[in-house]
């Protein structure tokens, strides 16, 4: 039954340009993925594979850990790049020449932009060539008094966002983070998340019209009086289709994912794994202690954990309405909605939102975000409360979907 | 083995679909002939428990069919009216898949599969898909399978809609030789269609059976007599609109009718022996004329 279930997915001709669809979805991920360069000596772009490695080799050789004697380093480096003709210059090729020195500190760079900026949430990109050797020693402690600043300042600031349970939290999270920072090349990761999200969406949406029709497709067919006045047309019969659609998401999110992952790790490489988010540019705010590599396992699974839920949701639609019409379009709507309703002024709306399915498909944003939920009387971020309410409610969907079914 | 009904009724908003139906049936062929809406599609669904009827029980053997569930359409073979299959699925693979529902073993699905492709003259086609298959292909694949699981009853509905006459008569023969121990329940619109093999015809009207028995049985019951006439072409249109015409039959110069009718329509009308369509003609009117009930 249930391999026949399978079978009649992708043995339609929707199904089989569906995985076109995802295939092209893929080389075309893989292939945006792969667009760092470098800058050589002459300030020419290179790309591809030996681009990428003269980058990686350039950047490992500040990997370690990121402590005040680097960090110095990596500012005398940088203001003596920024003071050469090259790095006065306005000339495009000038620039680049200038570029291509920097390239070697240009995530440090970025960090210290982060750290000195002038608030927390401004960001100058030529910061870190102002500052002096001695400043090196206030890079960590920065990052928690820009925290401070912006949970106290009533007028631009976040005062009136957080409850003082939630500021609280916020600050202790800043302050309990370990440093200084473990720092590494994490290029491989930092372009692989660059595009996971788009990736998602697709093979979400995709998946949703694969699996709307297991059980819609038996009305539209009219196979539905024979389905049903079969023996196991039922029960076991039933039970198959459920597992059918959970198969087909669980094997071509999967097969999507790691064939993306590996491409891209395999292209830039696995290093920086071990360290803290904070330690790149995207990571240096969030709040949650966790490495780069804790950060993939979240974007896989609770990518994954999305796409079933999403999946069983359509599913469940189209078990229940007898219509893949309207089940198809779940997906669309729970991805655009989000940028709808997340404008909205509303308390409820925007916390709600900051929970909503669409963000377990960009996990690197849900982590950037500041969404904290009190629970008992303790501060939570959305992230750990999404996977445990995604995954309940996942679960929940596979009797609902039988019972919907089954008559 | 025996199927039992009483008072089953099933009512959609205003409109009575099922009503009060009552009988046994018991190994046999059943022909349940009424014009389309008479309700026999429904009486099919419910006996299929596809519909729970509003009132009324269904037995099989002392049992409520309802309350068996999966042991009672284990004994199930169905063919709707509207028979929808997997278009991309090969003839072989539909049979396969249609097995496994109804739970019967890997072994034992094929050995059904490949017997039932011989016995309905798909085994030639058996790698084609089912969306390439001839109108009357996919009717013999749709016996196939409701006869994978040698069904003790076996529920056909409008079996020969849409077949040819020669698919028709293949697929009467077919349907005799199937029917063998068990009850097979056949509805049509079409007299010919039972008229030869089933042992007890059912006339539906209305949601009700308003006769049953054999076709003699039913010929015989017939209160009106069936007559033969000649009459001039142009006076053919005044019989029609007059009387019950089962028949038309251009000659050279004059028309021959044959008609029902408790009074001899002309003075030199002949009486004839009643066969089924004439006994249908008499219960359903002119409504019995709406589809190629003469066929």
């Amino acid at each position: 039954m249930f391999r026949y279930e399978i079978k009649k997915v992708f043995a339609r001709t929707g199904g089989k340009v569906a995985l076109a669809m995802l295939l092209a979805t893929l080389l075309i991920g893989c292939r945006l993925a792969a667009g760092d360069y470098y800058v050589n000596e002459n300030g020419d772009y290179e790309y591809g594979v030996a681009a990428v490695r003269k980058l990686r080799a350039l950047q490992k050789e500040w990997s370690g850990i990121l402590d005040e004697e680097k960090l110095r380093l990596a500012i005398e480096e940088i203001t003596a790049i920024a003071a050469t003709p090259q790095g006065q210059s306005k000339d495009v090729r000038e620039s680049n020449i200038a570029f291509s020195w920097g390239q070697a500190t240009y995530e440090i760079r970025l960090l210290l932009n982060n750290s000195f900026a002038d608030d927390f949430q401004t960001n100058d990109y030529y910061r870190a060539q102002s500052l002096t050797p001695d400043d090196a020693k206030s890079f960590y402690s920065n990052r928690v008094r820009l925290l401070k600043e912006w949970l106290a300042d009533e007028q631009k600031g976040a005062y009136y966002r957080f409850s003082d349970a939630e500021k609280a939290y916020l600050i202790r999270q800043y302050e309990t983070l370990a440093t200084p920072f473990y720092y590494d090349y994490t290029g491989g990761w930092l372009r692989l998340f660059d595009w996971y999200p788009w990736i998602a969406m697709i093979t979400v949406m995709v998946l949703g019209y694969l699996v709307s029709g297991i059980f819609a497709g038996e009305y539209q067919l009219r196979a539905d009086a024979v389905f049903f006045a079969a023996r196991h047309g039922r029960d076991k019969a039933v039970a198959a289709k459920v597992w059918a659609g959970f198969a087909i998401v669980t094997g071509i999110y999967w097969m999507m994912v790691l064939l993306y992952s590996a491409f891209v790790l395999a292209w830039y490489g696995a290093d920086g794994m071990a360290c803290p988010v904070q330690a790149t540019r995207y990571g240096w705010k969030c709040f949650y202690h966790i490495t780069i590599g804790q950060e993939y396992a979240l974007e896989v699974f609770g990518g994954y954990v999305g796409c079933l839920f999403i999946s069983g949701l359509v599913m469940f639609l189209s078990a229940r309405g007898r219509s893949a019409v309207v089940a198809v379009l779940v997906p669309f709507v729970i991805i655009f909605l989000r940028s709808f309703l997340g404008q909205a002024d509303s308390k409820i709306v925007g916390e709600i939102m900051g929970l909503w399915p669409d963000l377990l498909l960009q996990m690197r944003g849900t982590l950037a975000y500041f969404n904290l939920y009190e629970l008992g009387g303790k501060v939570v971020g959305a992230v750990p409360i999404m996977l445990v309410l995604y995954g309940v409610l996942t679960a929940a969907l596979v009797p609902a979907i039988y019972r919907a079914y089954r008559r | 083995m025996e199927l039992q009904l009483t008072e089953v009724t099933k009512s959609f908003r205003d409109v009575n679909a099922v009503d009060h139906v009552s009988g046994t049936l018991r190994s046999g062929v059943y022909g349940l002939l009424g014009v389309n809406g008479a309700g026999k599609t429904t009486l099919m669904r419910i006996l299929c428990t596809l519909i729970r009827p509003a009132a009324g029980k269904i037995t099989w053997d002392g049992q409520d069919i309802f309350a068996m569930g999966g042991e009672y359409r284990r004994l199930l073979g169905y063919l709707p009216q509207d028979f929808g299959y997997y278009p991309d699925f090969t003839v072989q693979d539909y049979l396969y898949y249609i097995s496994s529902i109804k739970g019967l073993r890997t072994v034992t699905a094929k050995r059904r599969t490949d017997m039932l492709l011989e016995q309905v003259g798909l085994s030639q086609v058996r790698n084609k898909k089912m969306m390439k298959l001839s109108g009357g292909m996919k009717r013999r694949a749709g016996i196939a399978q409701a006869m994978l699981n040698d069904p003790r009853i076996l529920i056909l509905d409008e079996p020969t809609a849409g077949l040819d006459p020669k698919e028709r008569i293949r697929f009467r023969n077919l349907l005799s030789e199937l029917a063998r121990d068990r009850i097979v329940l056949l509805s049509t619109h079409i007299v010919s269609d039972v008229e030869y093999i089933a042992g007890e015809i059912m006339l539906m009207k209305d949601g009700r059976i308003v006769l049953s028995g054999t076709p003699e049985e039913l010929s015989d019951a017939m209160p009106e007599t069936v007559w033969n006439c000649m009459v001039a072409p142009n006076r053919v249109g005044a019989f029609l609109r007059d009387y019950k015409v089962a028949n038309v039959r251009n000659l050279k110069g004059s028309v021959q009718l044959r008609i029902v009718s408790a009074e001899a329509p002309t003075p030199d009308a002949v009486a004839d022996i009643p066969t089924l369509e004439d006994v249908f003609l008499y219960h359903f009117g002119e409504k019995a004329g709406e589809e190629d009930v003469s066929l």
